[in-house]
């Protein structure tokens, strides 16, 4: 019996997408069996990052509605043998398609195969959420230093201790270590003690990060990428190892940039 | 005259005061009421309290004996009194005194209600509302709205351990904490806000309120 977690912020455009995708990634390369289910129905993206766009043949409504069965609409990520699922959304309907009785039932059946089974939720906190939330066992809140992200984030975290789910974790996105050095941006350590849950990981903010996800490869493949190792230690994390959070040391700037900006003050 | 008079008016210190029997069917006082309303001895517009003694009235009856009061153009009723509750209004009035406490975080878009006082044990985050009858007491960080005294308590008071709030209210008046406003603070530890005389909200130090709320302390006797 495996495990379902929903990915969520409320504020769109957070990286949720790119999180679920890197994450299912980064926990099928440590060879668990992982399920990632897009419920952003109507604007569906994941299948996108993953490059699984164009073999699409059975979506999400389709197996709820019984049009197939489930083993006809995964798509398998051909990268990991056997280890990385997609159950695509639909695109051709909206997010009243479905409702949570459904998506509960349907995580369900696919717990009992997968080890994982990642959920995407889409923005806002209205049906759509509601579906993502129903079957998942655990949460995971991503947000980025904006104080938009935060306040959604915290909205969200509201609704989700409201659920009989375990208390949710923080994922911060796209760090950019200049803004919080110059204290423009709120810091890792304001955002948690603000939503005051636990953090379960940071991820820097990286070009190569759009660039991958462009060509349906995600960041995580790039062992080399800084975004990369957040994902990697996040999903170490998830499974139960304790992963040092990448330090503050490590998003400041290095020896060469440091006496580069002191010449040039 | 020999039948009792169930309306008396008596003149007190306090000005005249309409006493109504107690004791006698509650129709049998309305007629008389309205005939001595309108066979009224008074001169020139005159306040009056009325006085039910232990007959308890409902809203309904209530507005009845001030519609029928209030058929003479000279009398003006300043005050309803009785010596009686209703178990109802009496639990109202005891959860009022009591306060409620809350240990967790009041997030974003959550509202918190207390019919009295609200203790917080947590932090009220930005864009969440905590809401007393009473005054409202956060040991935390309040970031988001805050209204005491809902019902109209303008003695409630806010305290909290981090007050940055961005909306204050107590009974029916508004302060938002916006950086025009002098009395922010740079750092608003321990701090209360409460309704001062010339009607706007004031903050101060947490450490003042024992001698501008001195009533708020229930503890009796000295230390």
């Amino acid at each position: 019996m495996g495990e379902a977690i929903v990915i969520t912020s409320g504020k769109g455009g957070v990286g949720k997408t790119t999180t679920t995708a890197n994450l299912g990634t980064a926990l099928a390369l440590q060879g668990k069996k992982v399920c990632l289910v897009d419920t952003d129905i109507g604007l569906r993206n994941l299948d996108v990052i993953l490059g699984l766009e164009n073999r699409i043949i059975y979506d999400l409504v389709d197996v709820i509605e019984g049009r197939c069965r489930i083993q006809q609409a995964l798509m398998k990520d051909k990268r990991f043998e056997e280890d990385l699922f997609l159950l695509p959304a639909a695109q051709t309907t909206d997010k009243n398609a479905i409702t949570p009785e459904q998506m509960k039932k349907l995580v369900d059946e696919l717990k009992r195969d997968y080890d994982y089974v990642l959920i995407d939720s889409p923005a806002g906190i209205e049906q759509g959420y509601k579906n993502a939330v129903a079957g998942a066992d655990r949460a995971i809140v991503v947000t980025t230093p904006e104080i938009s992200a935060i306040r959604d984030a915290d909205r969200i975290i509201g609704m989700l201790e409201k659920e009989d789910i375990e208390s949710p974790k923080l994922i911060i996105n796209r760090i950019k270590k200049n803004l919080m050095n110059d204290e423009d941006a709120m810091d890792v350590n304001e955002i948690t003690t603000h939503l005051s849950i636990d953090l379960l990981g940071i991820v820097k903010d990286d070009e190569q990060v759009i660039s991958s996800s462009n060509k349906g490869e995600p960041i995580v493949l790039d062992p080399a990428n800084p975004a990369s190792l957040g994902y990697r230690n996040i999903a170490r994390r998830i499974l139960g190892e304790s992963v040092p959070l990448m330090s503050i040391e490590q998003t400041k700037e290095g020896f060469f940039s440091k006496l580069k900006s002191l010449f040039s003050k | 005259m020999t039948k009792q008079q169930y309306v008396t008016i008596k003149g007190t210190k306090n000005g005249l005061v309409l006493r109504l029997d107690d004791k006698c069917a509650y129709s049998d006082l309305l007629a008389e009421l309205r005939n001595r309303v309108s066979e009224s001895e008074l001169e020139g517009l005159s306040e009056i309290q009325v006085d039910l003694g232990n007959r308890y009235c409902d809203e309904d009856e209530l507005k009845e004996i001030m519609k029928v009061i209030h058929q003479s153009q000279d009398l003006h009723v300043s005050k309803i009194q009785s010596d009686v509750i209703s178990v109802e209004e009496c639990n109202a009035r005891i959860l009022e005194k009591q306060s409620e406490t809350f240990i967790g975080i009041v997030r974003s878009g959550q509202v918190l209600k207390a019919k009295g006082d609200l203790v917080i044990i947590g932090d009220v985050n930005p864009n969440a509302r905590v809401v007393a009858g009473g005054s409202i007491y956060v040991l935390g960080r309040l970031k988001g709205i805050a209204h005491a005294g809902a019902n109209g308590n303008t003695e409630a008071v806010i305290a909290a351990s981090w007050l940055e709030a961005t909306h204050l209210m107590i009974a029916d008046k508004l302060e938002l904490m916006t950086d025009e406003l002098t009395i922010l603070s740079e750092q608003p530890e321990m701090e209360c806000a409460y309704l001062h005389t010339n009607g706007f909200i004031t903050i101060d130090r947490l450490q003042e309120l024992r001698i501008i709320r001195p009533n708020l302390s229930s503890f009796k006797g000295g230390i």
